[in-house]
């Protein structure tokens, strides 16, 4: 078997997101390419939470259907899954909570007493169907002892190895019942490459460090939280400053208070924190204030499904903020990426001196994905602070902050140099910064804050990313962010076949330029536009910028995100 | 040394007789006494006739958005903690617009000034209530008169946290220099309300209003009794305005108490963090 599936749950509040990452990280230390995926009602306890994830010798990209082990940490998971099992599936499960036919591969075992002969708290029951779990897969106990003492390490020996009785009991219960149904899908590679295991949310963070973003601020809002807390834990080791402000209007304004005087800033929220800040996005754009914007969607509107995921807010983005005034918009499609446009967007938002968004969703903000070590270190050493025409020094004796430039870009100096003097003015202004309601000055400002955008066209948008053969194939979808992954996986099953399928996606999806765009959809082949949302919006935004119309279309808006199958099962109908 | 001069920008445009003229003297005088020039202030204007000052007062500046002022301050503070703060806002966009950020930058005590133009009415849009408008006020948006009791903004900062609670007029030049000068050199949170007279479009709030139901604070006041400072900032409540230093005193500010800030290295100076493998550690 190349890629298995591996689904834990039980109910909220007992650890299943903790446990799930714990399989994760194992997988990758053993060797493997993992990616990951939550589920979990908006509830501290009493919900059903489940975590799956799919493990593979390759590099893995999203979901699959069918789960092959499934570990039941009560009846519910059973219940909720059991439409996802096959006769080759394994169940492990404990018969104290229910009993199994033998319509699947059963795997008993007596998580309750076994807690019970140990004096265990209920959480443990996780370790056990973990250490179950790594036995029925050859995979080795050790990684797991690891981690275990890593998290308890603080709580002293004695928790250290309590706990790890837990794993033990389990990993043995299964070598010795279940010795004939033991395979080898985790057994440890020779020399495993180095890989970290990250969300979409922790390469945001990291992006951020690397490119030495010295500001954060956020009010809490899934599934963009988990920013916060990792920025907010790191502050003394990096020395970001992250401020929980008491609204996500004093967000967004804190950070563009920094970043006015001159530390690299953003702000992370979810769409309903985003239209809290709205108006200063607009501020941003007429100041011209550097910040970058993590938006990390869920299904709206309002409150909508918070803990679930949507790609819905792709037009509210590219169209926040009243008036006129340039902004991009980038959205990775995995964690790599999502290392690599954070890193961008700060370079970005200083160039061009404006508003820059960098989208997710909670699949992959909250998903994990293994990342070679390597690879983000090559990044790193290939990465370059690119501040823009941000300036200490003035030549000359007059300073002009909105100086008309044929680029649209103007010097900032940064406040406080001794000499000058110049406000940053939410009211239309002249290029020395004062109020003005002429209308000569007032349109060459708004011609010159428009510049801003034919200079990024040529100087920094990326084409988007073609994944196949794009000339063989007549059947081509076209995707842009956390959706790449559902294709890749789709690409993978239905190339096995015959036929030839390739995916577009796009990864800076404002602007667009029609030139650089139009070259990739040449007439007679069949598009297809899989988004996460119910009314097509990068479709629409793809006619409104490039006139590219894509009529056929695949969406999906249960708040979940796409299988693969869902995708192949739609083009072979 | 700066000269007074220095700090003026495009001669204002208020209307002859606003209060405003007399708090942008007093701004601009505070700064050249306390040393200041105009590369060595920030100072955030927010919306209305007192936030269009921007024009007229020299410094580096942010002119914020209605309401906002107060967040914009707080980022630039953290960002560069050497450089004193001032904010030149009014009452309807400190009080009301940007009501939430008051209270919580009094609960961190934000080494940041705040210098409120208190008249009562919206002026720059012709003559709405303020929050601080008296009860039963008629307006263009309140023919028969508000409904609300006013916002007591010194209560309130004191309740919230502010360490420098103090109130001026703006008839009253000297006062305001003197009120103004001490705000600043507060470390702290400091909340400095100036009763202005709107001659355009406040009818109640006059001069004459201000001069009969105002007194200045006895030369004994204790302004470290926080219940004195209480009783005195409630007697507005019943039209009794208190000018002077209701309350001041020391309390750790927000940036000492932010761990990486301890060294005295402003944000913007610091090194780049560089050890980036000790961060992958956790995610193994």
């Amino acid at each position: 078997m190349s890629s298995f599936l591996w689904k834990i749950g039980g109910e909220a509040g007992f650890g299943i997101m903790t446990t799930g990452l714990t399989f994760s990280k194992i997988a990758s230390r053993l060797g493997y390419r993992v990616f990951d995926y939550i589920e979990y009602p908006s509830l501290i306890r009493g919900g059903h939470n489940a975590f799956e994830a799919i493990v593979s010798d390759e590099e893995v990209h999203g979901l699959k259907k069918e789960i092959d082990f499934l570990v039941c940490l009560n009846k519910e998971t059973f219940e909720n899954h059991k439409a996802r099992l096959t006769p080759e599936s394994y169940v492990i499960y404990d018969p104290d909570d229910f009993e199994l036919d033998d319509k699947y591969k059963c795997v008993s075992v007596p998580f309750r007493k076994i807690l019970k002969e140990e004096n265990g708290e209920t959480v443990m029951k996780n370790t056990i169907a973990l250490g179950a779990s790594l036995a029925l897969m050859s995979g080795e106990i050790s990684p797991l002892y690891d981690i275990i003492e890593r998290q308890f390490a603080r709580k002293g020996e004695s928790v250290v190895s309590f706990n790890k009785t837990f794993a033990k009991r389990g990993y043995d219960y299964v070598r010795e019942k279940y010795s004939k149904h033991i395979v080898p899908y985790l057994s440890r590679k020779s020399s495993p490459e180095k890989q970290i295991v990250l969300t979409g949310n922790d390469a945001f963070s990291l992006g951020s460090i690397m490119a030495d973003c010295r500001f954060y601020a956020s009010y809490p809002m899934t599934p963009s939280s988990s920013v916060l807390g990792t920025l907010a834990a790191w502050q003394d080791k990096t020395g970001i400053i992250v401020r929980h402000a008491e609204d996500e209007i004093s967000v967004i304004n804190t950070a563009l208070g920094a970043s006015f005087v001159g530390a690299r800033s953003s702000v992370g929220t979810s769409g309903g924190g985003f239209a809290l800040m709205v108006e200063s996005v607009s501020l941003a754009g007429v100041t011209e204030i550097p910040i970058v914007i993590f938006l990390s969607q869920r299904p709206g509107p309002a409150t909508g499904m918070p803990t679930w995921t949507e790609q819905g807010d792709l037009l509210f983005a590219v169209h926040a903020g009243h008036g006129e005034f340039p902004k991009i918009v980038l959205a990775p499609g995995d964690a790599y990426e999502m290392i690599e446009l954070t890193m961008k967007a700060y370079n970005l938002a200083d160039i061009y001196q404006t508003p820059v968004i960098v989208m997710s969703d909670m699949h992959l903000s909250e998903s994990h994905k293994t990342v070679p070590a390597n690879i983000v270190k090559r990044l790193i050493g290939d990465y370059k602070i690119d501040r823009g025409k941000t300036i200490s020094k003035v030549k000359g004796e007059t300073y002009l902050r909105y100086k008309l430039t044929d680029d649209g870009i103007s010097e900032r100096l940064i406040p406080g140099v001794k000499g000058y003097f110049y406000q940053a003015n939410s009211y239309e202004h002249l290029e020395d910064s004062h109020t003005t309601e002429e209308s000569v000055p007032r349109r060459k400002q708004v011609d010159k804050r428009n510049a801003k955008l034919p200079t990024y066209v040529t100087n920094h948008f990326q084409k988007p990313n073609v994944y196949g053969d794009l000339d063989r194939s007549e059947i081509v979808f076209v995707a842009w962010g956390s959706m790449k992954g559902p294709v890749l996986e789709a690409l993978r099953s239905l190339n096995a076949k015959q036929k030839s399928y390739a995916l577009i996606h796009f990864t800076h999806v404002y602007p667009l330029s029609e030139e650089k765009v139009r070259p990739f959809f040449p007439a007679g082949k069949r598009y297809i536009l899989v988004e996460n949302n119910s009314q097509a919006q990068f479709g629409r935004l793809l006619r409104q910028e490039t006139g590219i119309h894509i009529a056929e279309k695949l969406l999906k808006y249960d708040g979940r995100p796409f299988f693969q199958e869902e995708i192949v099962d739609y083009v072979k109908k | 040394m700066a000269k007074i001069e220095d700090f003026s920008g495009y001669a204002p445009t208020w209307c002859p007789g606003c209060g405003d003229w007399g708090i942008g003297a007093a701004v601009k005088t505070g700064f050249q006494q306390l040393g200041f020039d105009p590369s060595s202030v920030f100072v955030v204007f927010g919306i209305g006739c007192s936030g269009n000052m921007n024009d007229f007062l020299n410094a580096y500046a942010i002119h914020a958005l209605h309401g906002r002022a107060m967040p914009n301050a707080i980022g630039m503070k953290l960002a560069n903690h050497k450089m004193p703060i001032v904010l030149i806002v009014g009452d309807g966009d400190f009080y009301g617009e940007g009501g939430n950020h008051f209270l919580h930058a009094c609960r961190g005590n934000h080494d940041i000034t705040v210098i409120v133009h208190d008249n009562g009415v919206y002026g720059l849009t012709t003559g709405q209530v303020a929050p601080t408008a008296p009860q039963g006020m008629k307006s263009k948006s309140t023919p028969a008169g508000i409904i609300e009791t006013p916002v007591y903004p010194l209560s309130l900062a004191l309740t919230q946290g502010a360490t420098f609670v103090a109130q001026s007029f703006a008839g009253d030049l000297n006062h305001m220099i003197d009120t103004i000068k001490k705000g600043i050199t507060h470390k702290g949170f400091s909340l400095i309300n100036i009763l202005q007279p709107c001659v355009t479009f406040n009818k109640v709030n006059t001069y004459q209003y201000y001069l009969k139901n105002s007194y200045k604070l006895d030369a004994n006041h204790d302004v470290t009794n926080y219940q004195k400072a209480l009783e005195k900032a409630t007697g507005m409540n019943n039209e009794r305005f208190p000018l002077g230093i209701l309350y001041q005193i020391e309390k750790p500010v927000f940036h000492e108490q932010v761990g990486i800030l301890h060294d005295g290295e402003t944000l913007i100076a610091r090194e780049r963090f560089s050890d980036y493998d000790s961060l992958f550690d956790e995610f193994i």
